[in-house]
């Protein structure tokens, strides 16, 4: 679940084309934001009294940032937001994570935040979907609903007063994932929306962007309440070829969006994905040179155009 | 190791049985590679190969030494393997030493050959300046810097990117000096020798999962293998040294066509690395 940097062997022109259309994104992001590197003056008014937050020191009486990103002022607050950083979670984001262990009346999954989340066990429907205290039974047989390792989606619930972060998954829509793959991308690239489950019809395939970072492909499944029963004949057979084509060409792309450092949105990942398809590209080589460089061109023009309109 | 959840697992065995695997490759596909030389100034040569998310850095260093009583006519090269704790926390302390050794010694075998030297990848008989007085050590050191699978085969050929990169200092002996002790050596600091590299093998590793078997498998793919050979083969298309990993045993007829796949992927595999490697080195002249 690496996060894959690109291997280009770019020819002479395509680096220069990569080059010129990063630079110009560049630009064109670079005149709303106030982005600082470490030890860059952070320009502040002294006579307010200012408060000096994450990120920032003082150094010969001028504030400098510590931490590469960008600079965010709230009253008399500075400090700077980081790029790259672990996911910062808010309550309601929808996030995917992987279970770690099974604790009393919990499990506790890793989703990229600084410590790791909880999901009680009363906190989430069962199986059977009835509504009724958690018996000790049902503690006994918290295996059969998520394993170790099982990739699961979840609801941020809130904060405990102990700082430890609750999930919960009180809907059919949460749950176990299974039949696809996850990967992980830098959080930030994840903005919260409204939707962050999607069905993609055309190709039955289910999109769910996690705000933490973590990307869920897989094949379409319809939410039900009682799966547990045929669950087990089900697993026998494989995705079909064709499922499976759409799922790496989407996966890929994402890949591929990720290590340009553009915003993910399932739009944006199913228009990659189609002009790869469009322009007859086989599914490995979206993560080739070619098509990197054009991806990033289709990018800047998109940029260039919705700037002038 | 990576922990995958069942649904996982199925479906990565399930997409090498349909032979398209999750980032889209098919069974016989290796993923980019990316190949830098000269990238430890201290060292006789180096090199830095990046095959997909698994980074490793390999050194050569030449020392002037005796050679063995029992070979006279022949150099020593010796191979290490360190696995560095930023690739995977479980490399930590002394986590890695077990991975180095296996691996270690997987090269030794595939790139040295035998004790006595014969039918090895580097020819150690042109190691020797004056038989059975002076000659080269070869240390050559390999670094895993980031582990995504397949180590064995990006290590085996970021060793050949650095021999490739080796220029051992032209050697002028003093004979006369010292007849029964060690003669006066003198080294240029101009002139240098370059190492030839046309008899390295390279290692092409065939990952068995389920029925299928495929080459450079991740390491999610490397957590559902049975077993895992790997072959060395020259330029020739000649069998240099074998190692099978993996408890699950294997068909000697299923060897043998595993034998002949890695003998036909190495020869792709070999031109993709030639050209990178020169393609380095002129990179590495421009800078320069």
């Amino acid at each position: 679940m690496k996060e894959i940097p690109l291997q280009l062997s770019l020819s002479q022109t395509q680096r220069s084309r990569l080059r010129a259309a990063l630079e110009k994104l560049q630009d064109l992001a670079s005149k709303s934001t106030a982005s600082v590197t470490v030890a860059d003056t952070i320009p502040v008014n002294h006579e307010d009294g200012i408060l000096k937050g994450h990120g920032t020191s003082e150094f010969n009486e001028e504030v400098v940032a510590t931490v590469c990103g960008v600079v965010e002022r709230v009253n008399k607050l500075v400090y700077v937001r980081t790029l790259r950083a672990r996911y910062i979670p808010e309550v309601g984001d929808i996030i995917v994570g992987r279970v770690l262990e099974i604790a009393p009346k919990r499990w506790r999954l890793e989703i990229n935040f600084s410590q790791d989340a909880v999901l009680m066990l009363s906190s989430m429907n069962l199986p059977d979907g009835i509504q009724r205290r958690r018996t000790a039974v049902d503690e006994l047989n918290m295996r059969s609903i998520f394993e170790e390792n099982d990739v699961v989606c979840a609801e941020v619930r809130g904060f405990q007063h102990d700082g430890s972060l609750q999930l919960q998954a009180r809907s059919q829509k949460y749950g176990k994932l299974e039949r696809g793959q996850l990967l992980s991308v830098p959080s930030y690239l994840v903005k919260r929306r409204k939707q962050h489950f999607h069905h993609l019809e055309k190709y039955g395939v289910d999109l769910i962007l996690g705000c933490n970072g973590f990307i869920w492909v897989g094949e379409h499944v319809e939410p039900k309440d009682n799966e547990m029963v045929e669950d087990h004949q089900k697993q026998e057979e494989f995705t079909p070829l064709e499922t499976r084509q759409h799922i790496c060409r989407i996966a890929n792309s994402i890949r591929l969006l990720s290590a340009l450092g553009f915003n993910l949105s399932a739009d944006k990942i199913v228009e990659t994905a189609e002009a790869s398809m469009f322009s007859n590209i086989a599914i490995k080589d979206i993560l080739g040179a070619e098509f990197c460089v054009e991806t990033a061109e289709t990018e800047l023009k998109r940029r260039v155009s919705k700037r002038r309109s | 190791m990576v922990g995958l959840s069942i649904g996982e697992k199925k479906f990565i065995q399930g997409g090498i049985s349909q032979d398209l695997r999750a980032d889209g490759r098919q069974r016989r596909d290796f993923r980019p590679i990316s190949v830098e030389i000269g990238v430890i100034p201290q060292a006789n040569g180096s090199a830095r190969v990046k095959l997909g998310a698994t980074d490793v850095i390999a050194s050569v260093k030449a020392e002037l030494g005796r050679p063995s009583s029992l070979q006279p006519d022949k150099g020593k090269a010796a191979i290490f393997v360190d696995c560095s704790p930023t690739a995977a926390p479980i490399f930590e302390g002394r986590g890695g030493e077990e991975l180095s050794t296996e691996l270690s010694l997987a090269l030794q075998r595939c790139l040295l050959g035998g004790k006595s030297g014969a039918g090895a990848g580097i020819d150690l008989s042109s190691l020797v300046i004056v038989e059975g007085k002076v000659c080269w050590d070869l240390y050559i050191d390999g670094l895993v810097v980031s582990s995504d699978g397949n180590l064995l085969d990006a290590l085996a050929a970021a060793i050949k990117a650095a021999l490739s990169n080796t220029g051992l200092p032209k050697v002028s002996v003093d004979l006369a000096a010292a007849k029964d002790d060690q003669p006066e050596v003198d080294l240029s600091d101009e002139e240098f020798l370059q190492f030839d590299t046309s008899g390295i093998p390279v290692v092409i590793t065939l990952t068995k999962i389920g029925r299928h078997y495929i080459v450079d498998a991740t390491s999610e793919e490397e957590s559902q293998m049975s077993s895992a050979v790997s072959v060395s083969v020259n330029r020739r298309g000649q069998i240099c040294g074998m190692t099978k990993r993996g408890g699950a045993g294997l068909d000697p007829s299923v060897i043998l066509d595993m034998i002949s796949v890695a003998k036909s992927i190495s020869q792709q595999f070999m031109s993709v690395l030639d050209s990178e490697i020169a393609a380095a080195e002129a990179a590495e002249a421009d800078d320069a």
